[in-house]
C-alpha cells in the first residue's frame, strides 16, 4: 500500500471492486492484490432453512431489489467496513447479465447506498488486465457457463462470444446423480444403505465439497477411454481402473462411500461432445473461427482461463490437450491456419482474476471518475447505460476527439467485411 | 398490551420514498424534520472499528492500514474458532556455551475447538507472546503493483490529453456559442456512435509519446501446462488432509489445497454502526465509542417521541356486526399529551369504517377509548383497522427555533399525525 493512502491524504479514497458471481461473491478495494472475502451469493433469512440466492434473473424487480439491498448492505457492513458514500464502485459483470439485473442493481448502489458513481467492467476484459497484454481469448468458466469471449487490443469481440450452460451447476447435478444412484452409506447400525433411504437429499454445498475435495479431470487419454466405456452399452470397451474410493464423514455418525470411479469421471461432462458437437474445448475453437481471420493468431496463442470451475484439478491441462485434438478435426482444420495453443497463468488464482483486474482498473484514480456512471447522472437520466446503448453515453465519459475515435469498436460491431 | 410480545400487532406507516410499514419500536424519529424515519430510509455509516474478541477498539485509519484486522487475534483456519496462545518451555542452547541448555519461554498458536496448532504448518515458535506473527505475503505483488504502476501512467496520459482537447474545442465553438441556446451541442455531442463502449475498451498505449515510460514485460502464454502427479489416479485420499472449500476460501490469495499450508489469519475487525436522516443528515442513532458499552450517545427511537398505541382486548369479531375493541394511548413525551383520533376514510382498502372514539378514561399521560369495528369482508383473514392519529409535539430539543425567538419561552407546539393500522386478527369462528 503507497505510504499516502495509508495516511489518508491521498484525496480521493480507493474504490470498492465487487464480482458478484452465481456462486460466489468476490468483494474488495482496489489497488489490493486479492479480494478480501470470498462469500457464497446468498443471504439467509431468519426463521428460512434455504438460503436465497442473490443472483437470480427470473424474479420480479422488487423481489430483487430486497434481496440485493440485504446482500450489499451485508457486504459493506459485515465484511467491507466503509462507508458507501464516500467510494466509487466497480462491479464486475458478465456480459451476458440481463438489463433489468444490473438496473435493479444500480437502484440498490445509488438509491439505497448512495455511491458517488458505479462502473460495470466485463469481467473478460479484466481478466487481459491482469496480464499487461491486450489481446487475448478469455474463456469464463463460471457456476452456471462456460462463456468465451475474444479481447482483441483490449477490445471485446462480441460476435464471436461462445457459451454452453456447462460449469459448477451442472457438475454438481451430475455428482448428485452419481451419488445417489452408485454410493453407500454406513451409519452406526447399518451399513450399506442407499442414499435416499439413509439421508434423502445430499444438500449443494456437501456436493460441491465432495467435487472439491475429491473429483479431478483425468487426463485425454483416460478421459476417453471412459467416455468410451460409459457409452458402450455392450461392454466391449474396457475402463481404465478407477481410483480408489474415499470415505466421506457427512457428520457424526454418517459415511458416505464415494466409488473411485465418480471421482473419475463426473467432469467428463465438460469434455464429452453434445449432438451438436459441443463441450467446452470446442467453445474456444468455434469463438476463435468467428473472429476475424488476422486476429486468430494472436488470440489462439494467448488463451486465458478464469472462473472457479477453471481451478479443478487437472482442468488447464486436458483442455489444451482437447483443444489439439479438436483442432486436427476436418471441421477446423480447414478454416484454420494457426495450430499453436498457448495458455496464460495470471498473477491470481482463476476464481479472483476477473476480480484482480478490476482492482487494478479501480486504482486508476485519474480516469475512474470519467469512465464511470455518476450520481448525479443517474438521478438525471434514471437509468444506467447499457453497454449496447449508442444513444446517450454518460456525460463525462465519451472520447472528447471528434476525430479520432477508436475505431476498433466500430469494427467489431460492423457487418461489413 | 400487543407492544411487547407481538410487535406487528399495531403498524405505523412512514411516508418516506418509499411507503414502509413497521411497528412502533422499530423505527426513528427525526426530531429536525418532526418526522418518522424507518430503517430503509436513513443512510448508515461506519462509526467505530473493534474487535469482536478482544473488544479493543481500534481508529478508522489504523484499521484501514491492517485492512480491517485485529492485531493480536487470531482465527483458527480450520475451524474459524478464536486461537489463543499457548506458552511452554524448550530447551535451548545457551549463548555463550552451546554445550549447556536452558528452558526457554516459547509461544505457540492454539485452537481450543479443532486442536490445531501453529506447529502443526511449519510455523516457528515465538519468543514474544503477541505481534510476532506474520502471515504470508501474496507471490505475486509485485508483479501486480508493476501493472498498477504501468496503467495508472496510461490513465495519466489519457487525463491529459482529454484536458487538453476540452480546452481546444471550446475554443473552436466561441463563434457557434448560441447553438448551446438550443441544447443542439449536447446533444450533438451525445449521438456518437461507438462512445460507450470505447468506455469499456481498455487503454492501450501510443507509440513514442513519453520519455521516461515505464514499461512492463507483457506476461508470457505457456505452451504446456502441469499435469495431474502420476499418482493421483492411485493414490488413496486422506480426507482431512485436503481442505474443504470453505477453509479454501477464507484465504483467498492462496486458496491452499492441503491443510499443511493453512495459515492463521488475524480477526477481522466489526463496527458499530450510526444512522443519519436522509433529509437534513443530522444523526438519528450514534453509540459511544468504548466498544464494551452498549449505550448510544444519540438514540431518537420513535418510542420515546411518538405516542404508542396499543391494544388492550379484542373483543370477538363477527360479520357485518359492530363490536367494540378498547385500545388505549401512551404518551411518553414529556409534553402533556394531546391526541386527537380521527377515523380514516380515504384507505377503503381495509374493510372496516364506521367509527367512533368513545374516551373510555383519561389517567396521567394515558388515554383509553373505544373503537367501533364492523368487519365488512368475511373471507378476510384479518381485520384490519385504519385510523389518523394527530397529537401535539413540543419539540424542546431543537436549538435553532429557540434562537430565533430569542428568548426562553417554551417552543410552541405543532400537530403531527400518524397512520396507524390495527391488526385485530381473524374473525370469530
Amino acid at each position: 500500500m503507497p505510504i499516502f493512502d495509508s495516511l489518508g491524504s491521498g484525496g480521493e479514497k480507493t474504490a470498492i471492486v465487487l464480482d458478484l458471481g452465481a456462486a460466489y461473491t468476490k468483494c474488495g478495494f482496489a489497488g489490493e492484490t486479492g479480494p478480501r472475502f470470498i462469500i457464497p451469493s446468498e443471504i439467509r433469512k431468519p426463521g428460512q432453512q434455504q438460503a436465497t440466492k442473490v443472483v437470480q434473473y427470473n424474479i420480479n424487480t422488487e423481489e430483487l431489489y430486497a434481496i440485493l439491498k440485504e446482500f450489499i448492505h451485508i457486504l459493506y457492513f459485515r465484511h467491507l467496513l466503509v462507508n458507501p458514500r464516500d467510494r466509487r464502485v466497480v462491479i464486475i459483470e458478465s456480459i451476458l447479465c440481463p438489463s433489468h439485473f444490473r438496473e435493479t442493481l444500480t437502484k440498490v448502489f445509488f438509491k439505497q447506498f448512495e455511491v458517488p458513481s458505479v462502473l460495470f467492467a466485463p469481467s473478460h476484459l479484466m481478466a487481459v488486465m491482469t496480464l499487461g497484454i491486450n489481446s487475448a481469448l478469455v474463456m469464463d468458466c463460471g457456476y452456471t457457463e462456460t462463456l468465451v469471449l475474444p479481447i482483441y487490443e483490449c477490445t471485446p469481440i462480441l460476435p464471436a462470444w461462445e457459451a454452453l450452460p456447462l460449469g459448477g451447476k451442472a457438475i454438481h447435478k451430475e455428482l448428485d446423480g452419481f451419488l445417489v444412484e452408485q454410493c453407500t452409506v454406513d451409519t452406526d447400525t447399518t451399513t450399506g444403505q442407499s442414499v435416499p433411504a439413509a439421508i434423502g437429499t445430499i444438500p449443494e454445498e456437501t456436493v460441491e465439497d465432495i467435487k472439491v475435495r475429491t473429483c479431478f479431470v483425468s487426463d485425454l487419454q483416460r478421459g476417453l477411454k471412459v467416455q468410451e466405456a460409459k457409452f458402450n452399452l455392450d461392454g466391449t470397451a474396457e475402463r481404465p481402473a478407477p481410483p480408489p474410493d474415499v470415505d466421506y464423514p457427512l457428520d457424526g455418525e454418517k459415511i458416505l462411500h464415494v466409488k473411485g470411479s465418480i471421482r473419475d469421471s463426473v467432469m467428463e461432462l465438460l469434455f464429452e461432445q453434445d449432438n451438436e458437437e459441443k463441450s467446452v474445448a470446442s467453445l474456444i475453437l468455434d469463438a476463435l473461427v468467428k473472429c476475424p481471420i488476422d486476429t486468430r493468431k494472436v488470440l489462439s496463442e494467448n488463451l486465458v482461463v478464469i472462473g472457479g470451475t477453471a481451478m479443478l484439478p487437472g482442468f488447464l491441462h486436458r483442455l489444451l490437450a482437447e483443444i489439439r485434438l479438436l483442432v486436427e478435426k476436418p471441421k477446423y482444420s480447414n478454416v484454420l491456419a494457426s495450430k499453436n495453443f498457448r495458455i496464460h497463468s495470471p498473477p491470481a488464482k482463476p476464481n479472483c482474476t476477473a476480480w484482480l483486474g478490476g482492482a487494478i482498473f479501480g486504482a486508476l484514480q485519474d480516469i475512474l471518475g470519467s469512465r464511470s456512471v455518476s450520481r448525479d447522472y443517474y438521478n438525471q437520466t434514471g437509468r444506467i447505460p447499457d453497454w449496447c446503448c449508442l444513444s446517450s453515453p454518460p456525460p463525462e465519459s465519451f472520447y472528447e476527439a471528434g476525430k479520432n475515435p477508436p475505431p476498433l469498436m466500430k469494427r467489431a460491431y460492423s457487418m461489413e467485411k | 398490551m400487543a407492544s411487547l410480545l407481538q410487535p406487528d400487532r399495531v403498524i405505523y406507516l412512514v411516508r418516506g420514498e418509499k411507503r414502509i410499514r413497521a411497528p412502533l419500536s422499530q423505527l426513528y424519529f427525526c426530531r429536525y424534520c418532526s418526522e418518522l424515519r424507518s430503517l430503509e430510509c436513513v443512510s448508515h455509516e461506519v462509526d467505530s472499528h473493534y474487535c469482536p474478541s478482544c473488544l479493543e477498539n481500534m481508529p478508522s485509519a489504523e484499521a484501514k492500514v491492517k485492512k480491517n484486522r485485529c492485531a493480536n487475534c487470531f482465527d483458527c483456519p480450520c475451524c474459524m474458532h478464536t486461537l489463543s496462545t499457548r506458552a511452554t518451555n524448550i530447551p535451548a542452547p545457551l549463548p555463550d556455551d552451546p554445550t549447556k541448555t536452558t528452558m526457554k519461554k516459547a509461544y505457540y498458536l492454539a485452537c481450543g475447538f479443532c486442536r490445531w496448532t501453529s506447529r502443526d504448518v511449519g510455523m516457528a515458535d515465538k519468543s514474544v507472546a503477541s505481534g510476532g506473527w506474520q502471515e504470508p505475503e501474496n507471490p505475486h505483488a509485485q508483479r501486480i503493483s508493476k501493472l498498477i504502476e504501468y496503467y495508472q501512467q496510461l490513465a495519466h496520459r489519457e487525463k491529459q490529453e482529454r484536458d487538453r482537447k476540452k480546452l481546444a474545442r471550446r475554443r473552436q465553438c466561441m463563434p457557434l456559442a448560441f447553438s448551446e441556446k438550443y441544447g443542439l451541442g449536447t446533444r450533438l455531442q451525445r449521438q456518437r456512435p461507438g462512445a460507450p463502449i470505447s468506455a469499456l475498451a481498455g487503454l492501450s498505449l501510443k507509440e513514442g509519446e513519453d520519455k521516461k515510460e515505464i514499461t512492463i514485460e507483457p506476461a508470457q502464454a505457456l505452451d504446456e501446462v502441469e499435469p495431474l502427479p502420476e499418482d493421483c489416479y492411485t493414490r488413496p485420499v486422506s480426507l482431512p488432509e485436503v481442505t474443504t472449500l470453505r477453509q479454501r476460501l477464507l484465504q483467498p490469495d492462496f486458496q491452499p489445497a492441503g491443510a499443511s499450508q493453512l495459515h492463521p489469519r488475524h480477526k477481522h475487525l466489526l463496527m458499530k454502526r450510526s444512522l443519519r436522516c436522509r433529509k437534513c443528515e443530522h444523526n438519528l442513532s450514534k453509540p459511544e465509542f468504548n466498544p464494551t458499552s452498549i449505550k448510544f450517545k444519540i438514540q431518537l427511537v420513535a418510542v420515546s417521541y411518538i405516542p404508542e398505541v396499543r391494544i388492550m382486548s379484542i373483543p370477538n369479531l363477527r360479520h357485518m356486526k359492530v363490536s367494540l375493541s378498547p385500545a388505549s394511548v401512551f404518551g411518553t413525551a414529556p409534553a402533556a399529551l394531546g391526541v386527537n383520533v380521527a377515523s380514516e376514510l380515504e384507505d377503503s382498502s381495509h374493510h372496516l369504517c364506521p367509527f367512533c372514539s368513545i374516551v373510555a378514561f383519561r389517567k396521567s399521560n394515558k388515554i383509553g377509548f373505544f373503537i367501533k369495528v364492523i368487519p365488512q369482508k368475511e373471507e378476510d383473514a384479518d381485520v384490519t383497522v385504519t385510523f389518523r392519529m394527530r397529537h401535539d409535539f413540543r419539540n424542546l430539543a431543537a436549538p435553532i427555533r429557540a434562537s430565533e425567538e430569542g428568548g426562553d419561552a417554551p417552543p410552541e407546539p405543532i400537530w403531527l399525525s400518524h397512520h396507524v393500522e390495527l391488526r385485530l386478527g381473524p374473525l370469530a369462528a
